[in-house]
């Protein structure tokens, strides 16, 4: 492969204290600290945000409803972990919703995170399951918080749709006509 | 030279400091070399730009100015003598190691002097400077982060690291000396020959865990803030063209 890319990172956000971590998207960076910042820097100066976490997307095992149902999982060789661990568990709930955290569970591989994911929370039964170590999440500090997610609130900006672009536009050609 | 208003020269100085700095960050919107430190410099800038923005208006309030005209008046229509910046921002933006670098250089200096000004007795000043503390310490934990992987990073990236080093020191000497009014508010904000010292201190020990070499300076640069940089008239001439086109737009 010639990709020269840096390495991709899932970006999970909360909006408030008592809201669930939403993914939000991706970021490249060269190592996950990197990442917490760029997150920051490209998802966090517009829409509120509390904290943040970032997970190297090749850790997010995912499922979808389908492929459960048709019996069809990946293997566990594929993603090999030593021992008993904590996984975050999220669920997307419809085609357009964001994937957000539903809990946690033990176990000793993505595929069976998946499995008792679905014995503790399947009566949820979102559309996909992602499951991923939560040993390999990096977490924003409630010290960061201040610095890294206060300033924004204090901008003032123009929402795009405040801008009467479209009606001028018609103005415009009304008078040309 | 007599001082009628010392507060306001210290506070435009400063201004233009943050002015520049993020007129030159914001060069790199559409240039860097990845979306997302495209994104964060571009964020940098309008920081930056809202900082100068904040102390200008102070120094609006302090001359008895309109402050939601002064900003604009200062920064479109002053002729380039009457800027009072360090010629350590109006150099050209360089490479991404010298941006990152200059930005480093520059904030954590910041950083002791918004310490000292947010203990000042004067209190308009000490609440802008405990607003823009905050976000700059966001600033300085991202330049930080870029020294040392750009420093030991790869030959490249530590080459281009320490021209950007031997070039930026002589410049940033210059942090050493009063700004403008500074030597009549004693008491009021802190001294930069103190500030440089816990500075220099600070960034050398960090440069050299950085695997950067501090270069012996033998280049003299002007400490007075009215002498410029051979660049800062074209980066006025720039800033300045489309607003001094129409005087009168509305935006």
């Amino acid at each position: 492969m010639s990709d020269t890319q840096w390495p991709r990172f899932m970006v999970f956000q909360q909006e408030a204290e008592a809201k669930p971590f939403v993914h939000n998207g991706t970021v490249h960076a060269p190592d996950i600290e990197m990442a917490l910042l760029n997150a920051r820097d490209v998802f966090a100066r517009r829409p509120q945000a509390v904290a943040m976490w970032v997970v190297p997307a090749d850790s997010i095992f995912t499922q979808t409803r389908e492929e459960l149902a048709k019996g069809l999982s990946q293997k566990s060789s594929d993603h090999p972990i030593n021992g008993l661990t904590d996984y975050f568990v999220f669920g997307k709930f419809e085609e357009q919703a964001q994937c957000r955290h539903i809990g946690e569970v033990e176990a000793s591989s993505p595929p069976e995170a998946i499995q008792a994911a679905i014995k503790k929370y399947g009566d949820q039964n979102p559309l996909w399951w992602w499951v991923f170590p939560k040993a390999d999440v990096l977490t924003s500090q409630p010290q960061d918080a201040s610095p890294m997610f206060e300033p924004s609130r204090a901008k003032t900006f123009k929402d795009q749709a405040e801008y009467p672009v479209v009606t001028m536009m018609r103005e415009i050609r009304a008078k040309k006509k | 030279m007599k001082r009628a208003k010392p507060l306001s020269d210290y506070l435009v100085a400063l201004a233009d400091d943050e002015l520049i700095l993020g007129h030159r960050d914001s060069e790199w919107t559409g240039h860097a070399p990845i979306l997302e430190e495209d994104i964060a410099f571009a964020n940098f800038a309008l920081d930056e730009i809202g900082h100068a923005r904040l102390w200008y208006e102070l120094a609006a309030d302090e001359l008895g100015a309109d402050r939601s005209r002064f900003p604009d008046q200062q920064v479109y229509f002053r002729p380039a003598p009457d800027w009072r910046c360090l010629q350590l921002v109006e150099l050209p933006k360089g490479d991404w190691a010298f941006s990152m670098l200059r930005q480093y250089l520059f904030d954590s200096f910041e950083k002791f002097r918004l310490e000292g000004l947010v203990a000042s007795s004067n209190k308009p000043m000490a609440d802008v400077a405990a607003r823009i503390r905050n976000e700059e310490l966001y600033h300085q934990r991202h330049t930080q982060a870029w020294v040392p992987r750009l420093g030991q990073g790869t030959d490249e990236s530590h080459r281009r690291m320490q021209a950007a080093l031997d070039e930026l020191w002589p410049y940033a000497q210059a942090l050493s000396a009063p700004l403008p009014g500074e030597l009549e508010l004693i008491g009021v904000v802190p001294k930069s020959s103190e500030l440089f010292e816990k500075w220099k201190d600070e960034v050398t020990k960090f440069l050299s865990k950085s695997s950067l070499e501090i270069p012996i300076t033998t280049t003299r640069v002007d400490v007075d803030r009215a002498v410029h940089s051979e660049y800062f008239p074209a980066l006025i001439a720039d800033l300045q063209e489309v607003a001094q086109a129409d005087p009168q737009a509305q935006w």
